[in-house]
């Protein structure tokens, strides 16, 4: 069988510019986290990702020597974090979630899972089409801003802060609004991957290559394969 | 949203054929589209291989690059829902019970 080869110039532009923003971002220095600190959560993630023999979930990924986790800039607590929530993000549970929090401020920890989604949906688009993985750029020099919205507070669908008013929107939809540019990257990555916000209540919304319906079977099977209840 | 999205254009989809990797009655490149979710969430690169070039015969090259956003955009969303600890409503969870025990994921721990 000959291997059908696939090409960047193949790939459509908004999708590639979303990607490349996000990718870039990675390096950059954010809200919560300097650009080195998000570099450095990001190759943690990207090994989690890789590894065909990842640590079990209840295992701290920086205390397994033969890791090599590069942990420099941030603590071993977000690079813990970052493992698990790459590598085995169904196992969380509350408890994780406030053991986690006692060492990461909540909105960091919101941008730290910015960072694995981030790393989780360029490699698995570059890896599903055999396009090879990014290299990371170079630590932008510079401080995380920390500005902090005004009204940030309480969800009942999720563990995280959000912006209020709370819970009138989906849980996945509101789950990042409390770090505004980590909400930004993520949902403008969405909108090219999958369905733009303004069109999802159009069951019959195409690009004109996969049906609604056909997009829905294959976020139904990752999500399964994900163990994903959500 | 699967089984939304198939009633409203008039398609009846087993999701117990999604959870056995047979695809969904009536789906254009179910089979190859279900092969190639599956592949690419798993290791076997040379089985990933295939099932990519399965479906760029069947459906074409765009189609499959479609295909691998969408893969690529719930490896993202399935990470920030279980990290922020989304949840549905409790009267929605009934809702979508049967579905989920369809699917095989109504005892995942990642249900809340």
């Amino acid at each position: 069988m000959s291997v059908i080869s696939v090409s960047l110039s193949d790939v459509r532009a908004d999708l590639i510019f979303a990607h490349e923003q996000a990718w870039s971002a990675l390096s950059q220095p954010g809200t919560w986290w300097s650009g080195a600190q998000k570099r450095e959560l990001a190759q943690t993630a990207l090994l989690a990702i890789s590894e065909s023999e990842p640590s079990p979930p209840w295992v701290a990924a920086s205390t397994v020597a033969d890791k090599n986790l590069q942990i420099h800039f941030a603590s071993s607590a977000a690079h813990d974090a970052v493992y698990r929530i790459a590598r085995h993000a169904a196992t969380l549970t509350s408890d994780w979630y406030q053991r986690v929090t006692q060492e990461i401020e909540p909105l960091a920890f919101i941008e730290l899972c910015g960072v694995v989604c981030t790393v989780a949906t360029v490699s698995a688009f570059r890896r599903a089409l055999d396009l090879g993985i990014p290299e990371l750029a170079p630590a932008t020099l510079g401080e995380p801003s920390r500005i902090k919205p005004a009204n940030v507070v309480d969800a009942t669908l999720n563990w995280v802060p959000v912006i209020a008013p709370a819970d009138e929107n989906a849980a996945v939809v509101q789950a990042f609004t409390a770090v505004p540019e980590t909400n930004r990257v993520i949902w403008a990555m969405a909108d090219a991957q999958y369905i733009p916000d303004k069109e999802m209540v159009d069951p019959h919304w195409t690009r004109g290559t996969l049906s609604r319906v056909q997009m829905e079977l294959v976020a139904t099977r990752v999500s399964q394969q994900r163990e994903c209840f959500y | 949203m699967l089984s939304w999205s198939g009633t409203e254009q008039g398609l009846e989809i087993s999701l117990e054929n999604v959870q056995n990797t047979t695809g969904g009655v009536g789906v254009s490149y179910a089979r190859e589209l279900v092969d190639f979710a599956t592949a690419a969430t798993e290791f076997d690169l040379a089985a990933l291989t295939t099932a990519r070039n399965n479906l760029i015969n069947v459906a074409g090259l765009a189609v499959a690059i479609d295909a691998s956003a969408v893969i690529a955009n719930f490896e993202m969303m399935t990470r920030l829902a279980d990290s922020t600890g989304a949840r549905m409503q409790t009267e929605v969870v009934q809702d979508r019970l049967a579905v989920a025990t369809a699917m095989g994921v109504d005892k995942v721990i990642s249900r809340r």
